[in-house]
């Protein structure tokens, strides 16, 4: 087996004036769940189209398990699979009839069918299979997308945004698939804008701001990266305290999906926060320490920190990856 | 590139052809279409004077395919060259389903070679549906009477029959031709109309350009000019100058045509 079934190195690509992608680096080994984080616009899709050979990228180097190639004309190699943004079908065809055609494209004709039913099967599209696509809603062919992927037995597979259409059973589903074919020894590269469902997902993350890698290492490392203790915060105006803390000098208060807020201050700074709260007629009913949630890191990332980030990144890439990672 | 990779790619292409209408319709028009001709021919009571051979379409079946031919060059075999050739590519983009044929086990140079394959086996099957069917209709709605041939000659029906196949023969290189036009449209402009429409209106345009007074040279150098070259095979003395230089004008496109479509598809950023 490889050591790395991903290894992506100083990837560049520009469109014009504007720079996709600036030598980019991502590393992944067979077995990991491997998240790619950034904003819309950050160059997650365009470095996806880049390592299955979609685009052509200007500068730098691409090995999938170990295999370099010439991108812009090589086949993408045996095992590995994927999809990037919506997977799209012939919409005049039943799903059934397009993993038969993705079949016989990859060449497999006799046990062609087995694997079809057993794709289907897994995910769990069978009743609707002799449908023909055209009619398929958008989570339905992101469900077809993972069945067309599967059916190359990948050791490493590339997902899009693979639950943006899902509703949260076939969700779960599919995560429980990335995570068994992880398990099987499958390197999987997870793009979401799900913060939730990559920190509980991968136990690798690369951020990427702007076309630059912002972060690189496990999810954990990048919790260490915060540079102030985190408080979780329930008060009876989470509203008002949220714009009191704008007006605290040291203060950095976030509004969680909860409905808690989770403030980032040293001690002596919270302490005059909660007084200005009780000044304020806000009662504190909850204040305990918090585990940053990998949201706020990411936003921080994204907006303000991505310089002063970018050498502890790298830091965390010499452990995760080779050494011309980090160079 | 591979043998196995493009026959796989064909494959697939062939299937995908095989479950689409617009493919049933034009080989059904293709087969249908002669004999609803020939009837008509028949129950009329003028013919089609200004047409070669049409003072014969009662005297003799054999006729009939040489109408149809003659009548195809037109616009015909422009619309069934382009009908699966400006389609073939475009087609990728138009269900945005680039992305998953390209992250199978082919290469682009077996998908194209693939594809280009398919458009020319239906271009080709379309024109034979068509001759076989015109002979077809020919003999069994008008007879298979002699034929008279370009110089007054009375060609017998052994004969008739074997210069009827040779003639629609030579169209094949001409149609070939417009289905490289149409696969390089298809790859260039990323929409099925402009594939499809184009080179049926460049083979207008071409068609036209024999009325107006202009240089020879390029008169020779358009590839509808290939589709009259099979008069020279209906004289008493037959003659195959224009022929050559049709087939070599016809080889010319395609060349030029599959070369600069193959390379736009080689370097070109899917999605990005």
């Amino acid at each position: 087996m490889e050591r790395f079934a991903l290894e992506a190195l100083g990837v560049s690509k520009r469109y014009g004036r504007h720079e996709a992608l600036s030598s980019v680096d991502l590393v992944a080994r067979p077995g990991q769940l491997h998240g790619l984080l950034g904003p819309n616009g950050a160059g997650k899709t365009t470095l996806m189209r880049v390592m299955l050979g979609l685009v052509r990228c200007d500068a730098g180097a691409v090995r999938l398990l170990g295999a370099g190639r010439d991108l812009s004309i090589g086949r993408v190699p045996d095992g590995v699979a994927g999809f990037v943004e919506t997977p799209a079908f012939y919409p005049y065809l039943s799903g059934r009839k397009n993993l038969a055609l993705l079949v016989r494209l990859d060449g497999d004709g006799g046990a062609g069918g087995d694997r079809v039913e057993r794709a289907l099967e897994q995910i769990g599209l069978g009743p609707q299979a002799e449908v023909t696509v055209g009619s398929y809603s958008a989570g339905m062919r992101q469900r077809l997308g993972l069945a067309a992927a599967l059916l190359r037995s990948p050791r490493l597979l590339f997902l899009d945004e693979p639950t943006s259409s899902l509703d949260p059973r076939g969700a779960r589903d599919v995560r429980a698939i990335a995570r068994r074919l992880a398990d099987e020894g499958t390197a999987v590269i997870w793009s979401s804008h799900d913060m939730a469902e990559v920190e509980e997902l991968c136990d690798m993350l690369t951020v990427i701001d702007r076309g630059r890698v912002v972060f690189s290492g496990a999810t954990g490392e990048l919790r260490q990266l915060a540079p102030a203790a985190v408080f979780l915060l329930r008060t009876s105006n989470n509203d008002a305290a949220l714009e009191l803390a704008s007006s605290q000098p040291g203060v950095r208060a976030t509004s969680l999906t909860d409905g808690a807020l989770e403030v980032s201050a040293d001690i002596e700074a919270l302490d005059a926060y909660v007084v200005a709260l009780g000044r304020a007629g806000i009662a504190v009913r909850l204040l305990e320490r918090h585990q940053r949630s990998l949201e706020s890191l990411f936003l921080d990332l994204t907006e303000h920190g991505a310089a002063e980030t970018r050498a502890a990144s790298r830091g965390a890439m010499n452990d995760s990856g080779p050494s011309q990672a980090a160079s | 590139m591979s043998i196995r990779g493009v026959l796989a790619v064909t494959g697939v292409e062939c299937t995908k052809l095989a479950a689409q209408l617009k493919t049933r319709i034009v080989l059904a028009a293709c087969v249908a279409g002669p004999f609803g001709f020939a009837a008509a021919m028949r129950v009329q009571s003028s013919v089609p004077t200004d047409t070669l051979f049409g003072r014969s379409v009662k005297e003799s079946g054999f006729a009939i395919p040489l109408v149809v031919l003659g009548f195809g060059a037109l616009w015909v075999f422009p619309v069934l060259a382009s009908v699966v050739g400006g389609d073939v590519f475009s087609a990728e983009d138009r269900y945005g389903t680039w992305t998953t044929i390209l992250t199978r086990s082919r290469s682009r140079s077996e998908v194209f070679g693939g594809k280009v394959l398919t458009a020319l086996g239906f271009s080709a099957l379309a024109v034979a549906a068509l001759a076989v069917s015109s002979v077809a209709a020919g003999v069994l709605v008008v007879g298979s009477q002699p034929l008279i041939g370009l110089s007054g000659e009375l060609v017998p029906p052994s004969k008739a029959l074997i210069s009827v196949a040779l003639a629609w023969v030579t169209v094949l290189p001409p149609t070939l031709g417009f289905t490289a036009l149409a696969a390089v449209l298809s790859v260039a402009t990323r929409n099925s109309a402009a594939g499809i429409g184009l080179p049926v209106v460049a083979g207008l345009m071409m068609q036209l350009y024999a009325f107006v007074d202009g240089p020879e040279t390029l008169r020779q150098l358009l590839i509808t000019s290939a589709f009259g070259a099979w008069h020279g095979l209906l004289t008493a003395t037959p003659y195959y100058g224009p022929l050559l230089e049709g087939t070599m004008v016809s080889a010319t496109y395609i060349v030029v045509c599959l070369v600069v479509a193959y390379r736009m598809l080689r370097r070109r950023d899917i999605g990005g």
